[in-house]
């Protein structure tokens, strides 16, 4: 085989192999694990709300303070989901075009899970609720002036609102509480599947570690899953 | 209980490449519990050319589960309902007297169909043309122990060997994808010493030309793994992704 080397910029050698469908595949993988590490640090971030509205308020601020080094970070977050996304919808389409006639009947003859219908097969749509749930997320607080402004939702929260009853004002709207409490069970299902499978797609697997990382996998999916539902569900029981 | 089967079958009928097809139901009458798939489908045949009627056309060679010739989605499941065997290996007593069977063709863009039940499966030909071969000089046979192959390896390597071909794992995938078959091609050579100077080559090229004959890519839904009649594992999957990463970064 012609490998491509020198001419463009020197990369082009792993431009080409990671456009094949394998590299496609590690691509989402690498992008699909930060967001999962992303997912632990928001995670634990947001678990201040439970300690106190100081504790959170206090967090919040830090972070905010760290200016440039925030901007990079949500830079690389954004780059992230792009790619993610761009890649699930791309190969997505891809892979429905190497079908072009379905069968009439399909059964699988894989031994039934725990599962009725096993995330794998539905990845593309739990990730499109899960970019939804991300959009309303983004504005709700990344874009929470903008969206106050129109007039439409939070009219309740106060503009200038401090960051922990920011967060509560808005978990309270009851959009924002069904889109989170049902998003993040749907992100749970995702990542269940998700976290697993990059390490299959980046080779790592193993008869000792494999069984490990699958029981990883449920246990994040639970954590991510609880973690994140458990806010909407304490704003509108508890606040 | 009758040891004979009264069935009615869906098959997909298609007269060339470009013609329609379309599903027409056939009745068999008395057929044993003791004949294979394949069988049951001559009993048809017999029938179809008595009435003068064209018999339907399926691939076939050795029937006993080697050559990877059969083919057939079963009511949806490729080579029917039981693991690790092949349709000419799957037997009648596997259904009931009454039962309604569906029958088609492997459905992949890579895999069209020619005729009825046969598909084109040259792909794969032209996959293994790419790459899945070692290079040897010609001239005496080298000695049988020269070479030392680690056991466990060697058990490897042949359990990837015993890949046949048959594309069940395309037909199976939700993506049409042959990651199963290219990895097992791959791995077995992966494995052994021999394979070793042509390795980074022979991956890239693999995949290249897997790409290139409009498979789907692998999603790790493990259907393959359950469909395949050789009982090939995903661990080869992992292997070639491994193998793919490796080449990437270091081969020159
Ligand atoms: C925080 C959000 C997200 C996380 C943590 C996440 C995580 C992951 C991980 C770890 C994988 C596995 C990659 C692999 O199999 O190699 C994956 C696959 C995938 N994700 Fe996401 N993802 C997220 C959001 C999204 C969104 C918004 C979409 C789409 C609109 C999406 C669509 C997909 C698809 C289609 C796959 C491929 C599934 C497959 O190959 O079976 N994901 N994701
Ligand atoms: S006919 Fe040879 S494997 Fe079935």
């Amino acid at each position: 085989m012609k490998r491509q080397t020198g001419g463009c910029c020197g990369l082009c050698w792993l431009w080409s192999s990671l456009s094949s469908t394998i590299g496609q595949k590690i691509v989402m993988a690498l992008t699909g694990l930060a967001l999962c590490g992303f997912l632990l640090v928001h995670l634990g971030g947001n678990l201040l709300l439970y300690v106190g509205e100081q504790k959170y308020n206090d967090y919040a601020h830090a972070l905010h303070a760290q200016g440039a080094l925030l901007l990079v970070a949500e830079i690389g977050l954004f780059a992230m989901f792009v790619i993610h996304i761009g890649l699930a919808f791309r190969t997505s389409f891809a892979n429905a075009a190497a079908r072009p006639i379905a069968y009439a009947m399909r059964q699988s003859k894989q031994d039934p899970g725990p599962l009725a219908q096993p995330p794998s097969g539905v990845m593309l749509a739990t990730g499109i609720v899960v970019l939804v749930f991300l959009l309303v997320h983004l504005s709700d607080f990344k874009f929470f002036s903008v969206t106050r402004a129109t007039g439409l939702r939070h009219q309740s929260v106060p503009a200038d609102a401090a960051p922990f009853a920011r967060a509560v004002g808005v978990l309270q709207d009851p959009i924002s509480a069904l889109v989170y409490f049902a998003g993040s069970l749907v992100l749970a299902y995702h990542v269940l599947h998700g976290f697993a499978s990059a390490f299959q797609t980046l080779g790592l697997r193993h008869p000792k570690y494999t069984p490990l990382v699958k029981t990883l996998s449920l246990v994040f999916a639970i954590v991510v899953g609880v973690g994140f539902a458990s806010f909407p569900f304490w704003a509108w029981t508890f606040r | 209980m009758s040891d004979t089967l009264n069935l009615t079958l869906k098959v997909w009928r298609q007269a060339s490449p470009s013609a329609p097809g379309e599903f027409k139901t056939y009745k068999v009458y008395d057929i044993s519990t003791h004949m294979s798939f394949l069988e049951m489908l001559d009993v048809l045949n017999e029938d179809l050319i008595s009435k003068g009627e064209e018999p339907i056309a399926f691939d076939h060679d050795c029937r006993e589960g080697i050559c990877g010739s059969c083919s057939l989605m079963i009511n949806g499941q490729a080579h029917g309902p039981d693991r690790t065997t092949t349709t000419c290996q799957l037997h009648m007593r596997r259904f009931r007297s009454g039962d309604m069977i569906v029958i088609e063709p492997w459905r992949a863009r890579a895999f069209p169909v020619i005729r009825d039940l046969v598909v084109d499966r040259s792909a794969f030909d032209r996959i293994m043309t790419a790459g899945g071969y070692v290079s040897v000089n010609t001239g005496n046979a080298v000695d049988g122990n020269a070479v030392l192959v680690p056991k466990q390896n060697a058990d490897k390597a042949f359990a990837s060997a015993t890949c046949i071909g048959c594309g069940a794992c395309v037909a199976a995938c939700k993506n049409a994808s042959a990651m199963l078959f290219v990895s097992a091609k791959v791995s077995q050579f992966a494995l052994l010493p021999q394979g070793q100077p042509e390795r980074s080559q022979r991956v890239e090229a693999m995949v290249a030309k897997m790409d290139e004959e409009g498979f789907g890519g692998c999603t790790n839904t493990n259907e393959c793994e359950a469909a395949c009649p050789a009982g090939i594992t995903v661990d080869n999957i992992a292997r070639l992704n491994r193998e793919y990463i490796r080449a990437t970064l270091t081969a020159e």
